[in-house]
This record gives structure tokens, sequence and C-alpha cells, in this order.
């Protein structure tokens, strides 16, 4: 308990640097602005600002990614309660109560409740990361590669079935992601792999380029002459956010429950964002004494899910940063980025870099501090950037990735390598493929092989290694219930809406 | 298109990339179980894949699924087939501009071709916006990441 609170603060010392703290800012700001652009996730935004990470150090390049992610999640509710976009998923259910109450003029009380759930469920967040994650690197001291494999297996799965869409399609991308990884010279045999001849794809493929293409040109290629978004006038004056002491008492206890809800399922495998901000929603209905009220305009219906989002945000970094297996892939783009940097994600993080584990968590609260701060001043400047048209928006956001992507290697065939990954993706988008677990499978394969092949090597080409030692059974047992489960829920579910 | 001939691609997607990986990884030596070659791990890796085709291919049915009807999707906000083939062109053309320009011009028209080309692709831009656009996002380009950023792109190369 003391030890945690000096590792917290040298953390804030650690944070508070001028530059470290610089690039907080930027992140949050950058994060926030996307978060309230459709079309833009946090995940199109990391990849463009990827090769910017090259360039800093390590500690001020994971803040600012950190802070596009939970900055984009302010952005995102912005978006969702005043121009009723829901362009970021987890925020979709949040449009549902939040959009009636910006008609009904109560806008700015939307937001201020939402912005007081969101730093009260990302406080939460971030004390169960700061007590949960020493223990899990306790454990994981022990592990041996087959309990390693088995854990990323089940990381694989649960990122993979927690994508919108068909659990089947998201563990098809996840094994795409793993192929894609495995192109270049394979380390231990120097054999080249699926290089097609070229000699600029035996290092592999590059990380910037495979998700800009996925999440930049791809979206720009979908999205093109189709975008149907009208800008919207929404006006929010600073007084308004101020909620009522009633209102404040009507928004605590399902801030309370949201945020619960987001921290458990933050910490169970195979929940996404936005099943969790559904499921703090209609927990929330389920709870009131006048479910009549929602969809028209509840509070409770905005506090509660955005709670949620929030908590799971913070608790998602855990098995990121405490074991090195990222539960989604904005945490394996994170994980990524650490990789670049020539930092050895896994269990001997937090020790081996304390100033990276504890200066992230405590630039967390100075992020979310700055994101309530500069939220009130910043919406209508947000709002009104949301009318610069997409035709001028995409046009120079390609020219930004090319260059980007350029920077990285100095090599334009990197270039190549984005567009070929934006027909890519365009396609996969088009038959309703998920495109994220892609990702994790690419950040996560190059890990999954050695220690697949070690674990193989170490007990003579014996299979039954998985189920002997407790760790891996364990995990085993864990990615076979998840299947069971996906499995049932599809049998049961075939034709009709659940 | 509708659900079932989207399934349908898709698992034939599938199948095809999985084969294709089957096929190449096993000239990659496979190994034994103990001392896998380089080629065992895509080699399950495709067969998994090529799997996972056949079912979907077998399982594709008109009704929407379960998991789809609780989200909306990604793509509820856009009207009109995916394909647009104009937007296609011009948005792949301008990133392959910008390898060629790259290469034989430099940085300036390589910035310049690129956001132009793009910028056609969409149907309201007129040729003097685009020609704006491009115009503004190469002073632009040229100021942050050649003076500001150092990018070794030089400014003009033959």
């Amino acid at each position: 308990m003391h030890d945690s609170l000096m590792q917290l603060m040298y953390g804030f010392g650690v944070a508070l640097q001028p530059e470290n703290f610089m690039w907080c800012v930027f992140g949050v700001l950058v994060g926030n602005l996307i978060g309230v652009l459709p079309g833009m996730g946090p995940l199109s935004t990391i990849s463009m600002l990827l090769p910017l990470t090259y360039v800093i150090a390590p500690v001020p390049a994971i803040l600012m990614l950190a802070g596009i992610f939970y900055g984009s999640q302010y952005g995102g509710a912005i978006g969702a309660i005043l121009l009723n976009l829901p362009s970021h998923p987890p925020h979709a259910v949040t449009c549902l109560d939040g959009y009636p109450l910006t008609l009904q003029g109560k806008g700015g009380t939307a937001l201020g409740i939402t912005m007081m759930a969101s730093f009260f469920a990302a406080s939460v967040g971030i004390v169960v990361m700061i007590f949960l994650s020493p223990l899990l690197v306790q454990a994981a001291n022990s592990f041996g590669p087959a309990d390693t494999c088995a854990i990323m297996l089940l990381g694989l799965l649960a990122g993979a079935t927690m994508a919108r869409g068909s659990p089947l399609k998201g563990v098809a991308m996840t094994i795409f992601g793993l192929l894609c990884g495995a192109v270049g010279t394979d380390e231990m045999t120097s054999t080249a792999r699926y290089t097609l001849g070229v000699t600029e794809l035996r290092d592999g493929i590059e990380l910037g380029g495979l998700t800009m293409g996925l999440f930049g040109i791809a979206d720009f290629l979908v999205s093109v002459n189709r975008t149907t978004i009208s800008p919207s006038r929404a006006r929010v004056r600073m007084r308004d956010m101020r909620p009522s002491r009633a209102e404040m008492k009507q928004a605590f206890w399902p801030m309370l429950r949201g945020t619960g809800v987001g921290t458990l399922f933050g910490a169970l495998p195979g929940t996404g964002p936005t099943i969790t901000t559904f499921i703090a929603y209609a927990l929330e209905r389920k709870w009131s004494k006048t479910p009549e009220r929602f969809g028209k305009g509840a509070l409770e219906g905005v506090a509660a899910p955005e709670a949620a989002s929030h908590s799971k945000t913070q608790v998602d970094f855990i098995p990121t940063m405490s074991l090195g297996i990222p539960g989604d892939a904005v945490m394996a783009l994170i994980l990524g980025a650490l990789i670049i940097k020539g930092i050895q994600p896994g269990p001997q993080l937090i020790s081996d870099h304390p100033d990276i584990f504890w200066g992230l968590i405590a630039s967390f609260w100075i992020g979310n501090v700055l994101l309530v701060i500069l939220n009130v001043p910043l919406i209508g400047v947000w709002v009104r950037l949301l009318q610069v048209p997409y035709r001028f928006l995409f046009p120079s956001a390609l020219f930004f990735i090319a260059v980007g992507v350029y920077s990285t290697r100095n090599n334009l065939f990197d270039v190549v390598i984005v567009a070929a990954f934006g027909v890519i993706g365009a396609i996969l988008l088009a038959l309703e493929f998920p495109l994220s677990p892609i990702v994790l499978g690419f950040v996560l394969g190059p890990m999954l092989e050695p220690n697949f092949r070690r674990a193989m090597l170490l007990s003579r080409g014996e299979l039954s290694v998985f189920v002997t030692r407790p760790v891996a059974a364990g995990f085993i047992a864990a990615s076979a219930l998840l299947v069971m489960v996906q499995v049932m829920a599809w049998w049961r579910g075939r034709g009709k809406v659940v | 298109m509708n659900k079932l001939t989207k399934d349908r691609l898709g698992g034939a997607l599938l199948l095809a990339t999985g084969a294709a990986a089957v096929l190449a990884g096993s000239g990659y030596g496979l190994g034994t179980l103990r001392q896998m070659g380089s080629g065992f791990y895509p080699v399950v890796l495709g067969v998994l894949l090529a799997l996972i085709g056949v079912v979907l291919l077998a399982t594709a049915t008109r009704a929407p699924d379960a998991h789809l009807a609780t989200a909306p999707a990604e793509t509820a906000h856009l009207a009109g087939p995916v394909v647009q083939w104009r937007g296609w062109l011009c948005i792949l053309g301008g990133a392959l501009a910008f390898v060629v320009l790259g290469q034989h011009g430099g940085l300036v028209p390589a910035s310049f071709v690129s956001v132009f080309v793009a910028a056609l692709g969409d149907r309201n831009n007129s040729v003097r916006d685009a020609a704006l656009l491009a115009a503004l996002m190469t002073i632009l380009g040229v100021v942050v990441f050649h003076y500001g950023l150092h990018l070794l792109l030089p400014l003009f190369q033959w």
C-alpha cells in the first residue's frame, strides 16, 4: 500500500516533466478532437501518429498514445450527445438518451454529467490498475512458454469475439492478422516467408503501414461519395454544463453501477467496450422505477454507459502493461509502439521501466483532469471543426498518411503497403468482417510463434503440456469456455434477434 | 449485396487465402512438432483459416446476425454501392502517385499530385477546389515535414 503510494508519487514526477506533460496534453487534445469527428476512431489516429513516436522518447510516446485513447472517449460522448453521431460504437448507446436531452435544451447538463461520471469511473479504474497489476506480475513470473501461449490464445480469442459482428469472422480476421505477422524472415531459420520476392518485405510488414491502410485508406474508400452526415448547429454555453443538485443525485447511483459494470467487464476477457456500455444501459433501465423515461432523455441513460466505458478503458491497460498481452486492437497498437521503441513487454516491464508504468498511471489522472477542464471551452471549437467537409478531409489525411508511413523507414515501398491494406480493408469491411482483430493478431503473432516453438521444444513435442501445467490448462479451459459460449449463443440466436 | 452473398464471398475469400498460405507455407519446411520448421506455424494458420472459410460457406444465411442487430453497423451513415469507382481510382491513384513522384520528382510534386488526384475522387470537388487544397497541403507539408521534422525526402529530385 505504502509502496504503491510512493511509486505513484514517482509516477507523477515523471508525468509532470515538461516534455512528458506536453505530449500528454497533445495526445488528449488530438484524441478529444478525433473522438468528435465521425469516421475517425482512436485506431486510425494512433496509427497516423505512430511515426511521430519514432522521434520522441519512449515515455512521452506512450503517454501521448494513451492520451489519444482516453481523450477520444470524451470526444465520442460529445459527438453522441450533441450531434446524435453513433460513429464510435461504444458511445452509440449514449445517443439514445443524450440526443433527446440536447433537443430539450439540456445538452449541457448531459455533457456535465458525462464528464463527472467519466472522471469518477476513470479514477476507480486507475486505482484498480494500481493494485491489480503488481499481483498479476507476481503470478506471471512463474509462467513458462506454454503458459504464455495459452494466455495469448485466450487474449486472441477474446479480442476476436468481442469485435462487432460475427465471432467466427472475428476469429478468421485474427488468424489473418497472425499470418500477416508471419510475413518476413523467420528468425530461427532465416527463411524468408511470404515475401513474394520483394526485398522490402523481408523485414516484415510495417505496423504503421498495416494499420493506416486498414483504418485510414480503407475508411476513405468505403466512405468516399457516400457520407451523409450533415453538420449540426448545436451550441453549448459553459454555465449550462453545471448540473443541478437534483440532477447530480439522479445520476449518482447510475454512475456507480456503470463504473462497476465497466471495471468488472474490463477485467473479463471477451467483452468489448460496446457490449459493456450496452449492458450498463440495459441494467440501468431494468433497475429504474420509471423505465419508460429511457430513450426520451433520461440522465441515468447517459451517466451509466459513459461511466462503464471509462472504467473499462482504464482496466484494459492492466493485462497490456503487466502481462504484455493486449486485450484489444488499441492496446495492441500501444504495445506495438513499445516494441518499436525497443522495450520488451511482459511481466518485467513494471520493474524494468517503472518510469513508463507509473508515469502512465499518473498521466491518466493528469489527462483526465485536463480533459474535464479543456472540454468546456473546446466543445464549441470541435463542433465547428465538424463542419469541415469530408471532401477536404480525406485527401489531406491521405497525404499525412503517405508522408507518415514513408518517414517511419524512409521507404516509399511502405506507401504501397498502405494502399494494398487499404484495398484489403475496404473489401473486408464490405463483406462485414471486423478489422480490429487483424491488428491484435499482427502484434501478438511474432510473440506467439517463438513461445509455441519453445514450449514444444521443452516438452519434446508433447502437446499435453498445455493441459498438464495448471496455468496453461486454466487458460485453455477459459478459451474453450469462451468458444462454447459463442457457439451456444449462435445456435440459440439463429434467425432471431437477441 | 445481401447477407447471403456477403458470407459466401467472405467464406470463399478465406478459403482461397488459407489455401494459398498452406501451399506457399509448406515449401518452407514443416519439421516435426518438437523441432518445427519455418513452415509449420503458417501452415497451421492457413489450415485454420481455410476451415473457417468452409464453415462460413456452409452456414451462410439470409438472416442478420444477432450481434449486428444490437449494435448499429459501422457503415450505417453511408449510402450507395460500396465500390465508388471514381473514388477508389483517385484515392489509390493518389497514394501511388506519391510513391512514383516521391522517387522521381521529390516531396513537392509528390505532395501536390497525390492530394490533387485524391481530392478529385469526391464528386463535389471541382478541379479548382482540388488544386487549391493540393497547393495548401503542399505548402503545409513542406513547412512541417521538410523544415520542421527534417523529412529525408528532398523537395525536388530526379
